[in-house]
C-alpha cells in the first residue's frame, strides 16, 4: 500500500491554534505561493527600474548586458524545471492505484488543490502585473524587435512559468490520483494544451508584427491567438466538476466511516 | 432507497449517495465541504481574472485604456461583445451544475477590480500617464443586470434576449456619470473638442493608431447625437446573439467533464 503522510485530510493539527493549524495544513500553497510573487516583484521591480533606461532598444550594447541575461536566464531555469520535475513525476509514478487508501487519495485532493491554488495566485499576477504592461510599453515606445523588456517577462517568463507549473500538476494527477490513473482527463488536458499553444503563438504574433513595427493597437487581431488560446480557461468548470464529484465522494466515505458502515 | 433504486442506480451508486446525504449531517464533513468550497472559489477567480483579463485587453482594451478612445461607435459595441463572449460559457456552467446566477456579475467586478490595479501599476507608474486619463470603466451593473434576468427569468433563453440585450444597450448610460466631465466642449488652438480629446493631444502615444482616423470614420463629430442610441440598439442585438451563441459552446465544453484512454 502507498505511503505518505496525510495530514492535510486532518481537521485539526494537534494542539494548534486555529491559525496556526490553517498555517500548518496549507504550508505548501503560502510556501509556493510566496515564492512566486516574490520572484514576481523582483522581475516588476526591474522592469520598472530597467525598462526605460536600458531597454528601449535591443540593438544597444546596453540592452545586450542587462536584459538578454535575463531572457536566456528565464529560459535555462524554466526549461529545467519543467522537464525535470515533470521526469522524475513520472520516474516515480504509481503503479497500483489499488493500494492507494482513501485517506491518502483524499490528502493528494488536497494537495492538489494547493498546487492549483499556486498557480492561481501566479494567475493573478500575470493579470495585475503583465499583460498591460506590455500594452502600456508599447503604446509609448517604438516597437524593435520581439525582444523587448516586457516580452522577456510576459512571453519568456510569466505565461511559461504557468505552463511549467501546469505540465508537472498534469503528470502528477495523471500519476498519483486513482481516479486520474490511466485515463486521461479532457478538460485538463484542454486548460494545459491551451495555456502551452500560447508560446507557439508568439510566432504568429510577431510575425504579423513583421508587417508594421509602428504601430500597436492591442485589439488587433494578430492578437486574437492569445484571446482564443485563453479560451481554454472554459474547460476549468468541468474540471473543477470532475475534481468536486470525486472529493465529495472521498469526504464523505471518510468521515462518514460509521454512517458508510450502516447505509 | 428504492425510490433511488427504481431511477436506474446501481447498488453501489445508490450506497453512495446515500453516504453523499448523511454527511450532510456531519459537522465533520461540513467543516471539509466549507474548507474546500473556499479552496475552489479563490482558484476559480483568480483564473478567471486571468482570463477576462487576456479577453478583454486584447479585443477591446484600447477603448477602455484612454479616455479619449471611449467613443460612441465601437465602444460600446465592442466591450460588451468581448465581455459576453467570456461571461456565456461560465455562466452556462455553474447555472447548470449548481443554478448559481452569479458569474456575469463575478466577471465584472473581478475585471473591475484587475482593471484599476493593473490600470495603476502599469499606466499610471510604469509609463506615467495621469489616472484620470486611463482609469477603466465600469461593468458590473451590467453584470447584475444579466444576472438578475437569470434569476428571475430561470431561463437561459429569456436570459439572453433580456440580459443580453441589456448589457449591450446599456454601456454608455452606466458610464456616463464617470465620462460626462470629459465630453465637455472646448475651445483649443481655434478647434472645438472635448476635454478627452485635448487630454490625447497632450498625452502624447507615440505608438497609438491616431484616434480619428482609426475610431471617427466618414460622420461629423458631435458630442453624442444619434449616432450614441443606435449603437446601442445595435450592441443590444449583437449581445443577445453572442451571448447565445457562446452559451451553446459553453454547454457544449460543460459536456466534456469526461476521461479518455491513454494514448502512451
Amino acid at each position: 500500500m502507498a505511503l505518505e503522510n496525510t495530514q492535510p485530510v486532518a481537521l485539526d493539527a494537534g494542539n494548534d491554534s486555529k491559525l496556526a493549524g490553517h498555517f500548518k495544513r496549507n504550508r505548501f500553497a503560502y510556501t509556493f505561493s510566496a515564492i512566486i510573487i516574490a520572484v514576481g516583484a523582483a522581475l516588476r521591480i526591474y522592469l520598472d527600474t530597467m525598462g526605460f533606461t536600458v531597454g528601449t532598444d535591443y540593438y544597444s550594447d546596453e540592452f545586450q548586458k542587462y536584459w538578454m541575461p535575463v531572457l536566456y536566464g528565464e529560459l535555462i531555469i524554466l526549461g529545467s524545471f519543467t522537464i525535470g520535475l515533470s521526469t522524475y513525476l513520472w520516474m516515480t509514478r504509481e503503479t497500483d492505484a489499488s493500494s492507494i487508501s482513501k485517506e491518502l487519495e483524499l490528502s493528494r485532493y488536497w494537495k492538489l488543490l494547493s498546487i492549483f491554488t499556486v498557480m492561481a495566485v501566479w494567475a493573478g499576477c500575470i493579470a495585475s502585473n503583465a499583460v498591460e504592461s506590455d500594452a502600456a510599453w508599447h503604446q509609448v515606445t517604438i516597437r524593435d524587435t520581439d525582444f523587448t523588456p516586457t516580452h522577456i517577462i510576459i512571453f519568456y517568463f510569466a505565461l511559461p512559468a504557468l505552463t511549467a507549473m501546469l505540465i508537472p500538476a498534469f503528470i502528477w494527477t495523471h500519476t498519483r490520483i486513482p481516479a486520474f490513473m490511466n485515463k486521461i482527463s479532457l478538460p485538463f488536458l484542454a486548460v494545459v494544451c491551451g495555456i502551452l499553444m500560447i508560446m507557439p503563438n508568439y510566432g504568429f504574433n510577431e510575425w504579423g508584427h513583421t508587417f508594421f513595427y509602428a504601430e500597436e493597437l492591442f485589439a488587433a487581431p494578430i492578437h486574437w491567438g492569445f484571446v482564443f488560446l485563453g479560451w481554454s480557461l472554459f474547460f476549468l468548470i468541468p474540471l473543477a466538476m470532475q475534481i468536486i464529484g470525486q472529493m465529495a465522494r472521498l469526504i464523505a466515505e471518510t468521515t462518514t466511516e460509521d454512517l458508510g458502515q450502516s447505509a | 432507497m428504492s425510490e433511488i433504486q427504481e431511477n436506474g442506480l446501481g447498488a453501489v451508486e445508490t450506497k453512495a449517495r446515500l453516504l453523499d446525504l448523511k454527511s450532510l449531517d456531519s459537522p465533520k464533513a461540513m467543516k471539509l465541504y466549507r474548507r474546500f468550497d473556499g479552496i475552489i472559489i479563490l482558484i476559480l477567480f483568480m483564473f478567471l481574472i486571468l482570463g477576462v483579463q487576456i479577453q478583454f485587453t486584447l479585443t477591446a482594451g484600447d477603448w477602455d485604456y484612454w479616455i479619449d478612445w471611449r467613443d460612441r461607435r465601437w465602444w460600446p459595441l465592442v466591450a460588451p461583445f468581448s465581455l459576453l463572449l467570456f461571461i456565456a460559457p461560465f455562466t452556462y456552467g455553474i447555472w447548470a451544475r449548481v443554478r448559481l446566477p452569479i458569474m456575469a456579475t463575478a466577471v465584472t467586478l473581478l475585471l473591475c477590480l484587475v482593471s484599476w490595479l493593473s490600470r495603476y501599476l502599469n499606466f499610471h507608474e510604469f509609463t506615467h500617464f495621469p489616472l484620470s486619463f486611463v482609469f477603466p470603466s465600469t461593468y458590473i451593473g451590467l453584470g447584475i443586470l444579466l444576472d438578475c434576468a437569470l434569476a428571475i427569468s430561470r431561463s437561459l433563453l429569456v436570459s439572453s434576449l433580456v440580459g443580453g440585450g441589456l448589457f449591450g444597450a446599456l454601456v454608455y448610460p452606466i458610464n456616463w456619470s464617470f465620462m460626462a466631465p470629459y465630453k465637455v466642449p472646448v475651445e483649443f488652438n481655434g478647434m472645438l473638442m472635448s476635454v478627452a480629446d485635448l487630454m490625447g493631444y497632450q498625452y502624447i502615444r507615440t505608438t497609438t493608431p491616431e484616434y480619428l482616423r482609426i475610431i471617427e470614420e466618414s460622420t461629423l463629430r458631435t458630442f453624442g447625437g444619434s449616432v450614441t442610441p443606435l449603437t446601442a440598439v445595435f450592441s443590444a442585438l449583437c449581445g443577445m446573439v453572442i451571448y447565445m451563441i457562446f452559451l451553446w459552446v459553453g454547454s457544449w465544453i460543460n459536456g466534456l467533464d469526461k476521461y479518455t484512454k491513454r494514448i502512451v
